[in-house]
C-alpha cells in the first residue's frame, strides 16, 4: 500500500529531477524507525537558520542550542504524524538529502550544511513562489514543521512576547 | 496540578464501561442495540437520547480519552493529542489545512464555543434545492431549544476581549452591524484556551455533558478505535469491524479486526471526511454518485492588524462577536458570502499562519501582543462554482478530501480580504497584513485596497484554512438528490443512519456545532421512537 503512494510521488520527483538535469538517483526515506536520519536533521537545522532568522537569539551558542533544540522536537512531533503523512514527509527530506533533489526541488547549490544564510533564503523564496505546486507544497509543509516545532516550546514564548498560559 | 473536579476521572471511579487503549482490550465480539460511529456532536447527543429511551449502545472513537486534567493549555501537547492528523490535516492538494477534532467529544472538545442556530436562507435553500420540506425554521426550534438548555447556550455577556472588540469598533465606524456571538459555557473563566481542551470543564462540549449521561446510563465506550468497515448484505448492515489504532493512527495490528458489533441500528457520527470514508471502505450502495461528494469546509481566510494598543489575542473568549453583513446584504446563491470573527491567537497557530520567513517574519511574530486577526468563513455549496470537495480514499483506506479551490471562491477570498482591511484600518490599526504569501504589510487602507486588488489568489499562495467540515453524506428529500432520508436513514441501507454534520447539504454559513446538536437532536429522537416507540426531548 505504502509502494503506490511512494511511486506517485516518485514519478512526480522524477520530473522534477529531470527538469532540474538530475539522472536516476538513490535516495533513502529521510526518516528511518520513526526517526529523522542524521541528514534530514541537518536538513532541518539549516532550514531553522534560515526560517527563523530574526527570531533566533543572537549569541552563537544560544542560537545553536535554539536550533538543535527545534530539530528535536521535529522528531518528536513526526512520531505522532500519521502513517500516510510520515511516509510523504520522509520521501521529500529523503530527496532533499540528495544533491539531485536539492537542486531539483529546493533550487540550491551547495550542500544544506554549508549553504550560507542567502542562500537558504533565495532557495525558499524559489520553492513558494514556484509555478510548481510540489515545490510549493513542500515550502509549505516545511514551514509548518519548523515554525510549529520552534513555537511549541516555552523557552521560545518570551521572544514573541507571549506570557504563557494563565496558572490555574 | 489542576485544582478542578474531574468528571470524566470520577466516571471512570464509578466503572463507566470504557476500553480499548489503557482502558482494556477490545472484546472480540459484541452484540448491542445501536452502535454509534464517533463521539463528537452528533453522536453525543444521539447516545444521550438512545441510552434513556433504554437502548443498549456502543460509542466507537478513534481517538482517546482526555478530560481536564490533561488539559494544560499547551499546543505542544493538544493539537497531537486532540485533533485529527495532529492538526496537519491538509485537502488533497494541501491548499486547505483542517482543524477537525479526534478525542472523546470530537470537535466539540476543541472548538471555541461558538453557537448559532442554522440561518434562516440556508434552510430555505434545502428546502427548494434539495426537497427538505420539514426543515424550516418553526419546525427545527424546538428541537435547537432543547439542546440550548441541555448545554448552556446563551449569549455572552462578559466584555468581548480587544481581538474581539476591534471588529465591533472598525465595523461600527463603517456602519456595519456586529452582535454577541451565543457560547456553549457554564461558569467560563475566560482563559482563551477552548481550542485546547477547557482545563475548567465549564465548555459544555459532549466530553462533559451527552457522553458521561450515556456512560451513566450503562452506555460502552471503545476508545483508540477505528470503525474500519461495515459488512453490507440485503440491504442492512450485518456488522461493523473495528481496529484498535495508535496514538497517531496506526493500526496496532495491520488488517486484523480487534472487534465485530452486530446491533439492530448503526449511527455513523464520525464527522464529514470520516463518516463518508466508512461508507466508501465498505463499498456502500451509491447509486446516484452521491457519496463523499458535495463536502463543504466554510474555507477561511485571514487579516491581520498591528494595533498600537495591546491586544492579546491569546487572552478572554475567543469568537464572541460577529458580522453577517457580508452575507445578509447579497443573495446566497449569488457571489460568495462571508461571516466575519476573530479567532484566538496562540505562539503555534500565529507562526505557522503567518506567511514568511527570516527578518519580515520574525518582525511579524515580534508584534503578537498588538497583533489582531480578523477571519471570513466563505459560505460554499449555494452556487455551482462552489460545489465544495470529494472524499476520497487513499491507497491505505485512509480519507483524503480533494477541494479544489475555484476561481469563484478565490474571488471571494478577494473581497473577504478587502473587507477584513477596511474594518481594521476603521478600528485604528496601525498596519494590516493579508495572510497571503505574496503580500507585504500595509499602512493605509488605500494602500491596502490597491495592494488586495492585485494579489494572485491562488490556492497554496492564499493562506486557506477551515475547522468547519460539512456534507459527504448529504440530506435530501428524494433518492438521486442525497445520501439519507430526511429522517437521516441511509436512502439504501435501512438499518444504518447518518448523524452528523456529513448530513447538511451545503455547508451551514455559520459556525456549525448548534446545526449539528439541533438537526441530530430531531435525528435521534425519531430514531429512538422507531427503535422503541418511546417519545423523548433532549431537555
Amino acid at each position: 500500500m505504502q509502494r503506490r503512494s511512494l511511486l506517485k510521488l516518485g514519478l512526480v520527483s522524477g520530473a522534477v529531477l529531470a527538469v532540474a538535469g538530475g539522472a536516476a538517483v538513490l535516495w533513502r526515506p529521510g526518516i528511518a524507525q520513526g526517526r529523522l536520519t542524521a541528514s534530514a536533521r541537518e536538513v532541518f537545522a539549516s532550514l531553522g537558520y534560515a526560517i527563523l532568522q530574526g527570531t533566533l537569539p543572537s549569541e552563537p551558542q544560544a542560537r545553536a542550542q535554539a536550533v538543535e533544540g527545534m530539530v528535536e522536537r521535529v522528531d518528536v512531533l513526526l512520531q505522532n504524524l500519521p502513517p500516510h503523512v510520515q511516509a510523504e514527509l520522509s520521501q521529500l527530506l529523503g530527496l532533499l538529502c540528495t544533491a539531485p533533489g536539492r537542486f531539483g526541488l529546493a533550487g540550491l547549490v551547495p550542500a544544506w550544511a554549508d549553504a550560507s544564510e542567502a542562500q537558504l533564503q533565495a532557495a525558499l523564496e524559489g520553492m513558494r513562489q514556484s509555478g510548481l505546486a510540489l515545490r510549493q507544497q513542500a515550502y509549505l509543509g516545511l514551514h509548518e514543521i519548523v515554525g510549529g516545532a520552534y513555537f511549541s516550546d516555552e523557552s521560545t514564548w518570551a521572544s514573541v512576547g507571549y506570557p504563557g498560559p494563565p496558572i490555574l | 496540578m489542576s485544582n478542578f473536579p474531574d468528571p470524566i476521572r470520577a466516571g471512570l471511579e464509578r466503572g463507566w464501561k470504557v476500553l480499548g487503549g489503557a482502558h482494556g482490550a477490545l472484546p472480540e465480539n459484541i452484540t448491542c442495540d445501536v452502535a454509534i460511529v464517533g463521539s463528537g456532536a452528533g453522536a453525543g447527543i444521539t447516545a444521550e437520547l438512545l441510552t434513556r429511551a433504554g437502548l443498549q449502545v456502543v460509542l466507537v472513537e478513534e481517538g482517546p480519552l482526555k478530560s481536564s486534567s490533561n488539559f494544560h493549555q499547551r499546543e505542544s501537547e493538544a493539537y497531537p493529542s486532540l485533533y485529527q492528523e495532529s492538526a496537519s490535516r491538509k485537502t488533497a492538494d494541501k491548499g486547505v489545512s483542517i482543524l477537525q477534532g479526534r478525542c472523546v467529544g470530537g470537535s466539540t472538545t476543541v472548538n471555541w464555543t461558538s453557537s448559532f442556530r442554522t440561518p434562516e436562507p440556508t434552510l430555505r435553500y434545502w428546502e427548494q434545492h434539495f426537497g427538505l420540506d420539514d426543515f424550516g425554521r418553526e419546525a427545527l426550534a424546538p428541537y435547537f431549544e432543547q439542546a440550548e438548555r441541555r448545554l448552556n447556550i446563551s449569549p455572552w455577556l462578559m466584555p468581548p476581549n480587544e481581538n474581539n472588540e476591534l471588529l465591533r469598533r472598525g465595523a461600527d465606524k463603517l456602519g456595519i452591524p456586529s452582535a454577541t456571538i451565543s457560547r456553549n459555557v457554564k461558569g467560563c473563566w475566560n482563559l482563551g484556551s477552548c481550542g485546547m481542551g477547557c482545563p475548567t470543564n465549564a465548555k459544555q462540549s459532549m466530553l462533559v455533558t451527552t457522553i458521561p449521561a450515556a456512560l451513566d446510563q450503562g452506555a460502552t465506550l471503545l476508545v483508540e478505535t477505528r470503525a474500519e468497515k461495515l459488512v453490507l448484505a440485503r440491504g442492512k448492515v450485518q456488522a461493523l469491524h473495528c481496529i484498535a489504532v495508535q496514538p497517531n493512527g496506526a493500526p496496532v495490528d495491520a488488517g486484523k479486526p480487534a472487534t465485530t458489533i452486530v446491533a439492530r441500528h448503526f449511527v455513523l457520527a464520525g464527522g464529514a471526511i470520516n463518516s463518508p470514508a466508512v461508507l466508501l471502505r465498505s463499498k456502500a450502495p451509491d447509486p446516484h454518485g452521491r457519496l463523499g461528494t458535495r463536502t463543504f469546509l466554510h474555507p477561511v481566510i485571514m487579516s491581520a492588524a498591528v494595533l498600537a494598543q495591546t491586544v492579546e489575542g491569546w487572552s478572554g473568549a475567543p469568537q464572541s462577536l460577529y458580522t453577517d453583513h457580508f452575507m445578509d446584504t447579497q443573495p446566497i446563491d449569488g457571489p460568495i458570502g462571508f461571516k466575519l470573527e476573530s479567532p484566538p491567537l496562540h505562539p503555534v497557530i500565529l507562526a505557522t499562519t503567518m506567511p514568511g520567513y527570516g527578518q519580515a517574519h520574525a518582525d511579524l511574530l515580534a508584534k503578537f501582543p498588538h497583533t489582531h486577526v480578523l477571519l471570513a468563513l466563505l459560505r460554499d455549496g449555494f452556487h455551482a462554482e462552489a460545489p465544495g470537495g470529494r472524499v476520497q480514499l487513499r491507497s491505505d483506506g485512509s480519507a483524503v478530501l480533494d477541494y479544489p479551490l475555484t476561481d469563484f471562491v478565490m474571488e471571494g477570498a478577494r473581497r473577504a480580504l478587502l473587507a477584513m482591511a477596511e474594518i481594521q484600518f476603521a478600528a485604528g490599526a496601525q498596519e494590516v497584513l493579508p495572510v497571503h504569501e505574496m503580500a507585504r504589510p500595509c499602512t493605509s487602507w488605500t494602500e491596502a485596497k490597491s495592494a488586495i486588488e492585485a494579489l494572485a489568489m491562488k490556492p497554496l499562495l492564499t493562506k486557506v484554512v477551515s475547522a468547519h467540515v460539512m456534507g459527504g453524506c448529504g440530506l435530501a428529500g428524494s433518492e438521486a438528490l442525497g445520501v439519507v432520508r430526511p429522517n437521516g436513514v441511509h436512502w439504501q441501507i435501512e438499518n444504518l443512519s447518518v448523524h452528523d454534520g456529513s448530513v447538511f447539504p451545503t455547508s451551514v454559513g455559520a459556525n456549525p456545532q448548534l446545526s449539528i446538536y439541533g438537526i441530530t437532536n430531531r435525528l435521534a429522537q425519531g430514531l429512538a421512537q422507531r427503535l422503541t416507540g418511546k417519545e423523548l426531548a433532549l431537555a
